[in-house]
């Protein structure tokens, strides 16, 4: 026998709290008889739940018809046999051929819907994609690179590696790295189809090459397991409500010996001088709004104890401070203004604070600005830098 | 105006030929080989990942077929070149001349606007999804164009082409 074959290529598992049969990996058996196990299970949670079973297969990657079809069956079987029951389709976004083919379903048995996983993980993702902030994120990245990219062959970037950026955004990071560093292959995945389709464009209007921008949820890819040399992830721990789901993927498609990098800010110790008050009043604000939608913007320095804990050996922990002396202070100057609309014009509103409220949070933001623009003024925005390598 | 492609104007990317005892003999070479050829011609895709994704359920599928063929000796060849944003999976392998009759009346049925209808009812059927239903199921859900090419005696060959950089990446 092949080794091949030992390899279980699929798990199937029933949730009685959540009601939910999930089944996730590659399902192309020969026959039907190789899933016995598995539509047997399927039998018995239908017999066992009440008013709605969820059937997840966001992590089904592959199916083929005869699994299909099987398990199609029973489902449509337990419509006719149980009126009363519903059975509600939970796929993946990401996986291409799953609603499309399980909507079929619906068209047989209207007890049958298909719900498509989104963006639900991604509190902040919203306010960033429809607040118009693409040219910011340009300028953040021109402002963090002049530090990182000094500070990335410290934590694995070198030449020839494969590496992957996830959460890449508008892949200015990936673009940046591909002419610096020139590594063999990289992989930018997002889960904002905008930013990629922004980030595909400038790539056909530059004619770069070697960089696949791919469409995926960060907490559950479909990258295979252990090929990246180094794997990146850049302000987006912070603004995930549960890290830990993406620190465990990264880990799972780092190499063993391969590193992870991530950066992530501390906003409360955003600071600049002269009104340094006003500014670090309106940053600690900005903290509690962004918990508030669950986001933690003050993650940083708390890098080290999520890659210990996601099992990284060798961490490795640097801050660097972005300041209005990097370069333009209009730069620094703008990032802000963007900040103050998004999260004064918009996550403030919705979050119901009061005018008041609003106008001194907005204050800070202006007095920060007075700082980076002041001759003798200095404004600064922090950023840790942490990375782990997988074990061997 | 739409032209019909000429096969000169496809590129040959990669090819694997196998003796059909070899591949008869595991199962899991239709899916190794279908993940292999879907990594190998993904890279340069729009979205890479979810090209792979799609094209190995294409590819395996297609693979599957072959895999029950009842002509025992022979080669099986599964060749992937590209024009544009389609891809073309062109599969050889060895059959019975009623094989070939089957292969050629079940092509001849996937055309027409009730190709959806046709699948959907087999969905619904208590068999399990026949050879015809698979290769329906590809037209349906993958937009492949399907037809078969003459060859020698003895064998079949499968035309498939795939327009997956246009498959809405939405729920249709």
């Amino acid at each position: 026998m092949n080794p091949y074959d030992l390899i279980p290529r699929f798990r199937a598992q029933y949730d009685t709290n959540n009601q939910e049969f999930s089944i996730s990996g590659v399902v192309r058996p020969q026959s039907i008889d190789e899933l016995a196990p598995s539509l047997t299970l399927l039998k018995e949670s239908i017999a066992r739940v009440r008013g709605i079973l969820y059937v997840n297969i966001r992590r089904l990657t592959q199916m083929n018809n005869t699994a299909f079809h099987a398990f199609s069956r029973v489902i449509i079987d337990a419509c006719r046999t149980r009126p009363d029951l519903k059975f509600v389709v939970i796929t993946s976004s990401v996986v291409g051929w799953t609603t499309r083919k399980f909507g079929r379903l619906h068209g047989l048995e209207p007890n049958i819907t298909v719900e498509e996983y989104d963006s639900q993980f991604y509190p902040g993702q919203s306010f960033l994609e429809e607040g118009g902030f693409i040219p910011i994120l340009r300028t953040q990245t021109k402002m963090t690179w002049r530090h990182e990219r000094k500070i990335l062959p410290r934590h694995g970037m070198q030449p020839g590696i494969v590496m992957a950026d996830i959460c890449c955004g508008i892949g200015d990071f990936a673009v940046l790295v591909q002419k610096e560093f020139q590594p063999a292959r990289i992989v930018a995945l997002d889960h904002s189809r905008s930013s990629l389709d922004y980030a595909r464009s400038v790539a056909a209007d530059f004619d770069i090459r070697g960089i696949e921008y791919t469409y995926g949820d960060a907490s559950e890819m479909l990258l295979e397991e252990d090929q990246f040399d180094l794997v990146t992830c850049r302000h987006s721990l912070q603004i995930f409500n549960r890290p830990e789901l993406i620190l465990k993927e990264l880990f799972r498609i780092c190499r063993p010996g391969g590193r992870v990098y991530i950066t992530n800010e501390k906003n409360s110790h955003c600071l600049g001088e002269p009104r340094a008050d006003s500014i670090q009043w309106t940053y600690n604000e900005v903290a509690k709004l962004f918990k508030h939608f669950e986001m933690d913007v003050e993650l940083g320095p708390k890098s080290r104890r999520y890659l210990i804990e996601a099992g990284f050996e060798d961490i490795r922990v640097e801050s660097f401070m972005v300041t209005n002396g990097d370069g333009d202070p209009q730069d620094f100057a703008d990032v802000i203004t963007a900040w103050e609309n998004v999260y004064a014009g918009d996550m403030a509103v919705r979050r119901g604070d009061d005018p008041e409220m609003i106008e001194r949070f907005r204050q800070g933001f202006q007095d920060h600005i007075f700082a980076a623009l002041h001759p003798k003024g200095y404004a600064g925005w922090p950023i840790w830098v942490a990375s782990g390598r997988k074990p061997s | 105006m739409i032209v019909a492609s000429r096969d000169t104007d496809f590129g040959p990317m990669i090819q694997v030929d196998m003796e059909i005892k070899s591949f008869l003999s595991m199962w899991l070479y239709c899916d190794q080989i279908s993940s292999y050829l879907a990594r190998m011609v993904s890279h340069n895709r729009s979205d890479s990942v979810r090209h792979s994704n799609l094209f190995s359920s294409v590819a395996n599928e297609l693979l599957e077929v072959a895999f029950r063929t009842r002509h025992p000796d022979g080669e099986l060849a599964c060749r992937v070149s590209r024009q544009g944003r389609v891809d073309r999976i062109e599969l050889t392998f060895p059959c019975t001349p009623e094989e070939r009759q089957f292969y050629r009346e079940a092509l001849s049925q996937i055309v027409g606007s009730a190709t959806g209808d046709r699948y959907m009812n087999s969905v619904s059927g208590d068999l399990s999804p026949s050879r015809e239903v698979v290769l329906l199921e590809l037209a349906v859900d993958y937009k492949a164009k399907l037809r078969l090419e003459e060859t020698e005696a003895d064998t079949i060959k499968l035309v498939v082409d795939l327009p997956l950089e246009d498959l809405p990446s939405e729920p249709v």
